[in-house]
């Protein structure tokens, strides 16, 4: 007689398949990570689609006569590659998640790429690529493990002048800088809202609050401080009185209806909003200078210096988005001579031609546009910025890029709405953010 | 040794096999579900069980290195965690306002739509679209419908209140998310309605109606009872999707529409799942928020039991189910 299996058998038989393939990978994960070698002649870079067009792609392919697939940059898509073992051998970063990947050994230290490279040279690369230089706990000092595809002086502001010509106030010197006091005595000017609806924002900044913890790390600096402790185990708000008059700048401006808020949102991106016409002063970097020009804003836009805290002046990025090549990457010399022709080649002169960003190499520099007055105007405001811009910021290596701005946001909305008091909003966020750092480091040590 | 192996029976021939019936319809029963199997086994088994290992360890979605198993601290932990009681709390209030009113709008629709009336189709195929439409366009009519500026909703208060502003999303966020929530799903409950409906024999309601019931005796003492299977059907499926929800609270939080890790609902809409969500990606504890999902899985399971148990006393069989 034939063996028959039951229906409970086979049921067993799929549960217990299921359960074993699940298992693999975690049990796997408790082996020794073992050197991927050997390469297939492909690149897999993780990037926005928006700055690698498909000519970027066969311009690459053309020069270094590997095949290059594209997988557009998203987060969940790379915590899903790196938890299947088979992260792009190139991926796309900014300078706020960089620390953490180097923490967790993810990215490739390119020191001996760079010091034999003839197309990047370490003495020609622009300061924001101190962002990519790391010791494993500053950021700024140690080996580079990578380089931005573009940068800007990041703290700069747009102005739109309709908004200032109808408040009948002066728009402000593209040569002196403001101090954050003053721009928000002006923010308050220039503010309008009619009939309960909204006209102009007086003053938005920190991508949508996004970059909030960017914006206040920079203010501080000019004071020698940071948000955190100096070994990055905590979040320092509440104890530190600097810290917490920085918080309160920021919060006031929310709180006044200033800047965009969780209570007063809008429904587009900040960028859009200006070229909209709704915003009377917009901090961002020289790259927006590319778009800031719409058919509303045309002839009423001019680029102002960063603002500064306390007189010492900082206009460092705080994207520094570019790349980095994995360290579980199965042919590194192969993802390096992609990640340098995309640096170094025909792609990147491309792109400081475009005005998108100040090119990630100083001999490239002579390269941005200059045709209109307004780039005009605006280049010059840069060139007072570039001197400036030499810093970099100290990003916790504990959390994510998005921890500290995620809590900002969600005490932000019931504070705003007077559910709970500043004191408790800054309690709040130091309570989620220092678990946040207890847990990353439990996990990497330290 | 013996001679006896020499009896061992010889495997029958494989076409033999197939001619025999029984055989015959095993596999092509096993064949035709084989699509449902093989999705179920990849896409839902293993990463349940996945999800499962995942909740005793403290990965971090990063380098697999660093993962190291950490026993039943995650699930001891979710019970001290004040964001995700708040967020249970959130989703269970969501969950009373949106599954009664919903069954009450897909039943009242369904019966509308039931009567023999003309453009019927176009009717049903109109309450039916809101369903099919992707769930992010249907979060961008909804922002441009309660836009404090240009919003459709502020402009008809308008015309009985001059200047009405009211910022629909940050005053009331758990009403438009509700609203929403009822109108995206409305078409779905709606054919599963019809569909009951349009199974009750005539020869009921007509005897009914011959004995001098009225139209809404006849709806209450024989259409309903016929139709608490479905009711029920449609309660169970309405109460896990209640508990579920992630996406519509992110679409509609105040700011840019999008789905993300910067993304942050309001805090009457920080619902269970994104706690999960915001805790995984965000907060990068895909341990902890696999512990946080498979605790969510097990409230569901229990509503569910409760559910199958009182529904025997008010869940009406034609045949014993």
């Amino acid at each position: 007689m034939t063996p028959r299996a039951t229906r409970r058998q086979v049921l067993i038989g799929a549960g217990a398949l299921a359960a074993a393939a699940a298992a693999a990978p975690i049990l796997a994960a408790c082996q020794p990570a073992t050197q991927k070698t050997g390469g297939s002649g492909k690149v897999v870079v993780m990037t926005d689609p928006n700055e690698f067009s498909d000519d970027d792609r066969k311009t690459l392919e053309d020069a270094t006569k590997l095949k290059i697939e594209v997988v557009k940059s998203d987060l969940t898509t790379l915590y899903a590659m790196w938890a299947a073992g088979n992260p792009p051998d190139i991926f796309r970063v900014q300078a706020a998640g960089l620390p953490q990947y180097i923490s967790r050994k993810m990215v490739k230290s390119l020191q001996s790429y760079f010091a034999n490279s003839k197309l990047l040279k370490p003495e020609d690369l622009a300061p924001a690529n101190s962002f990519y230089r790391s010791d494993g706990k500053t950021v700024g000092k140690g080996d580079l493990y990578g380089m931005v595809k573009d940068w800007s002086p990041d703290f700069t502001l747009f102005a739109y002048t309709k908004a200032f010509a109808d408040a009948g106030v002066t728009v402000p010197s593209d040569t002196t800088p403001l101090s954050y006091d003053e721009l928000h005595a002006l923010a308050k000017k220039v503010d309008r809202k009619q009939g309960g609806k909204r006209v102009y924002w007086g003053f938005v900044h920190s991508n949508n609050d996004q970059w909030i913890d960017r914006t206040a790390m920079n203010m501080l600096a000019e004071k020698n401080q940071n948000l955190y402790a100096d070994d990055f185990s905590k979040l320092v708000i509440s104890a530190n009185p600097e810290a917490l008059k920085v918080v309160r700048y920021l919060y006031d401006l929310a709180a006044e209806g200033l800047q965009q808020s969780p209570v007063d949102p809008s429904p587009n991106w900040m960028g859009a909003d200006f070229n909209n016409g709704q915003i009377a002063l917009l901090q961002y970097g020289y790259w927006f200078s590319a778009m800031a020009e719409s058919d509303t804003t045309k002839g009423k836009t001019v680029m102002l210096p960063a603002p500064t805290w306390a007189g010492v002046r900082r206009d460092p990025t705080m994207t520094a988005t570019g790349w980095v090549i994995s360290s579980q990457t199965k042919d590194a010399d192969a993802a390096w001579t992609v990640f340098e022709q995309y640096m170094g080649g025909k792609p990147a002169q491309d792109r400081a031609k475009s005005g998108w960003g100040v090119p990630g190499l100083r001999s490239l520099y002579a390269q941005m546009p200059q045709d209109t007055a307004f780039q005009k105007q605006v280049q010059k405001v840069l060139q007072g910025e570039l001197p400036k811009s030499d810093f970099v910021l100290q990003f916790n290596p504990y959390i994510g890029e998005q921890t500290f701005s995620t809590s900002w946001t969600k005490n932000l909305e019931p504070a705003l709405k007077g559910q709970i008091g500043f004191d408790k909003f800054v309690q709040n966020i130091e309570s989620e953010v220092n678990t946040a750092i207890a847990d990353g480091k439990r996990i990497i040590g330290g | 040794m013996t001679a006896a192996t020499g009896a061992l029976p010889r495997a029958a021939p494989l076409s033999a096999l197939w001619r025999r019936r029984g055989v015959r319809k095993a596999a092509t029963f096993y064949l035709l579900i084989s699509p449902w199997i093989l999705g179920f086994v990849f896409l839902s088994a293993i990463p349940l069980a996945l999800a499962f290992l995942m909740s005793f360890t403290n990965y971090d979605g990063l380098n697999l290195d660093y993962v190291r198993l950490v026993g039943l601290d995650n699930y001891t932990r979710a019970f001290t965690d004040a964001d995700a009681q708040h967020a249970l709390g959130r989703t269970l209030v969501l969950m009373v306002a949106v599954v009664p009113t919903g069954l009450v709008v897909q039943l009242a629709l369904a019966l509308m739509l039931n009567q023999p009336i003309r453009l019927s189709p176009l009717f049903r195929t109109i309450f039916y679209l809101p369903y099919v439409i992707p769930v992010v366009a249907g979060a961008w009519v909804w922002k441009l419908f309660t836009d404090p500026t240009g919003g459709l909703l502020n402009a008809l208060l308008g015309l009985i209140t001059p200047d009405a502003n009211i910022r629909w999303l940050v005053e009331y966020p758990t009403v438009v998310l509700a609203l929403f929530t009822i109108w995206a799903g409305a078409g779905g409950g709606m054919v599963v309605f019809l569909a009951g409906l349009q199974g009750i024999p005539a020869e009921y309601r007509e005897a009914a109606m011959i004995d001098g019931a009225s139209g809404a005796q006849v709806t209450r003492y024989i259409t309903l009872p016929l139709l608490t299977p479905v009711i029920f059907f449609n309660l169970v499926i309405g109460i896990i999707a209640a508990l579920q929800i992630l996406v519509q609270p992110m679409l509609l939080a105040p700011g840019i529409v999008g789905l993300g890790p910067g993304t942050v609902p309001p805090s009457d809409n920080y619902l269970y799942v994104v706690h999960g969500y915001i805790t995984i990606f965000v907060h990068q504890l895909f341990g902890y928020g696999s512990a946080l999902l498979w605790l969510l899985f097990l409230v569901v399971v229990a509503l569910t039991f409760v559910l199958f148990k009182t529904s025997r006393r008010w869940v009406f069989y034609g045949v014993e189910p």
